[in-house]
């Protein structure tokens, strides 16, 4: 407790405000922490101070009255703060600034300071005129936001450059894989070549390059989407250029001249394979009958988008294509038909005198969004 | 073909593969002069043999690389380097040395379609033929 005549040490005040002013009491009595200080005294000491700022700071008014106010800094105070609360002091300004100030007793807490000089008619400088808010809860709150802020940003990055592994494992697991699959599928190749070339039998003979045919479409299925980068995607176009490039080179028929009609159309790398198969089948079909009996002439292949469709055209201006070689029961034939069904797609012979059209509708559809389980 | 046959280096690691390669090449009339499988082995018979042409898998045994073989042949006078891999897209523009790169995986057809492009390159340059579409070819010996 103060002693009860403490309101004598604020005499001096009377100087200029009588004690019965409305604005003294007012101050004297506001929640607000005030202090006044008198710089025309050595070390600009306190000659004012409230019992607001008694209760926030927990000091009694005999303790410090007369003294500097520095004794409300402490250890973790921004050093650079108080020496802008100094130049203020120094320049006759005022000045508002969040200062981290102790109590007596040593806690804490965060002080809005308004600071401003108070001067006369005369412009001679009287006092400094000093209020006290403890923010603490604000700057505190600041403080937690911002550090949250920064947590949740550190998280972010982790978990950013987390996924970035996870992807880039991922895409080379994919690569991996890849890299396999198209291993086997040379390796399939192989045993096929080298088992075909030890077969006298004609027929048999041509049923295993048959096979080897569509093990080789597959493997260049799987070159292509290699090269292409796009692990979803596969364009139809490109493939049927390799493909018939292949297939006519690999015949040997000289006299078969090929004319490509292409324009680049994208299936979902689902459909590769089916689709592949299929073109293999036709523009194979086309050599062996379109163009039999060493009749040459010219293979047409063209592929193009057609709405949602991918419209694929094989001709040969040859025989075309007897109706027995499309009958029930081929393989190639069964093959064509349960591609169709699995792609959706319609296929149609037409007679093109001479030769034989086979006109093939595939609806592109779109890669699956969701995850395939 | 014109010309005496094409004596021809395989290096490839696969026992499979090599197998297929050293077929193919003999069905496009060429001689296989050695096969090998391992980085060393490759370097050694090339200095041996000077083989008109070696086909060298990028990927050896024991983590052999074939651009190791493709610097040492490059070095030797007389014999084409070309690669047949399943990372084509791993090589830039020069093709780490080499005259050409076959993709894996490649087909009868584009090993005989090589086979007769390389022949016109070594023997009668330059080449007339049409270059498969599973193959690359350094600017060098591009057709004009």
């Amino acid at each position: 407790m103060e002693p009860a005549d403490a309101w004598h040490l604020t005499d001096r005040l009377n100087a200029e405000h009588g004690k019965g002013d409305p604005f003294a009491a007012a101050i004297r009595a506001t929640r607000m922490a005030m202090i006044i200080t008198n710089p025309r005294e050595p070390d600009n000491p306190i000659v004012f101070v409230n019992d607001a700022f008694l209760r926030l700071t927990g000091y009694a008014r005999e303790e410090i009255m007369g003294t500097n106010c520095r004794f409300l800094q402490g250890p973790d105070t921004d050093r650079g703060a108080v020496r802008q609360v100094r130049e203020a002091i120094e320049e006759v300004r005022d000045i508002g600034i969040d200062l981290l100030n102790y109590r007596k007793d040593g806690t804490p807490f965060w002080n809005a300071l308004y600071l401003s000089p108070v001067i006369n008619e005369t412009g001679e400088l009287l006092f400094y005129f000093a209020s006290q808010l403890d923010v603490t809860d604000r700057v505190e709150g600041n403080l937690r936001v911002l550090e949250e802020k920064e947590r949740v940003e550190r998280e972010v990055a982790k978990r950013t450059r987390d996924l970035t592994e996870a992807l880039a494992a991922k895409t080379m697991l994919v690569h991996e894989v890849d890299h396999r699959v198209k291993n086997n599928l040379q390796m399939i190749a192989s045993l096929l070549t080298m088992q075909t070339r030890t077969i006298a039998d004609p027929a048999a003979r041509a049923t295993m390059t048959s096979m080897l045919n569509r093990v080789e479409a597959l493997g260049t299925v799987h070159r292509r989407l290699y090269q292409s980068r796009d692990v979803e995607r596969f364009d139809v176009a490109a493939f049927a250029q390799d493909l018939a490039d292949d297939i006519v080179r690999g015949s040997g028929r000289t006299d078969v001249r090929l004319h490509l009609d292409l324009e680049a159309v994208e299936v979902p790398v689902e459909k590769a394979p089916p689709v592949a198969l299929m073109l293999n089948e036709l523009i194979t079909n086309a050599l062996k009958h379109g163009f039999a009996r060493e009749r040459g002439g010219v293979l047409t292949v063209s592929v193009r988008p057609d709405g949602n469709y991918v419209a694929i055209r094989v001709a040969d201006d040859g025989h075309g294509m007897p109706e027995n070689a499309t009958g029930v029961g081929s393989f190639g034939k069964r093959l064509i038909e349960n591609l169709s069904r699995q792609l959706a797609a319609s296929i149609a012979w037409h007679p093109a005198n001479p030769g034989t059209r086979v006109e093939l509708r595939i609806p592109v559809g779109s890669a699956p969004k969701e995850p395939r389980s | 073909m014109n010309g005496p046959p094409l004596r021809v280096l395989l290096v490839e690691d696969e026992a499979l593969i090599l197998m297929q390669l050293e077929a193919l090449v003999e069905d496009a009339g060429h001689v296989v002069v050695g096969t090998a499988m391992r980085r060393d082995e490759a370097i050694g018979l090339a200095q041996a043999l000077h083989p008109d042409l070696a086909l060298v898998d990028l990927s050896l045994c024991e983590g052999g690389s074939g651009l190791d073989v493709a610097q040492t042949l490059r070095g030797m006078a007389g014999t084409m380097v070309v690669f047949v891999t399943a990372n084509p897209m791993r090589l830039d523009d020069d093709l780490g040395g080499a005259a050409g790169v076959i993709a894996k995986p490649f087909t009868r057809a584009v090993v005989a379609g090589g086979m007769l492009y390389l022949e016109e390159c070594l023997r009668r340059p330059p080449p007339v033929s049409l270059l498969p579409r599973g193959m690359r070819m350094a600017p060098e010996f591009r057709a004009s």
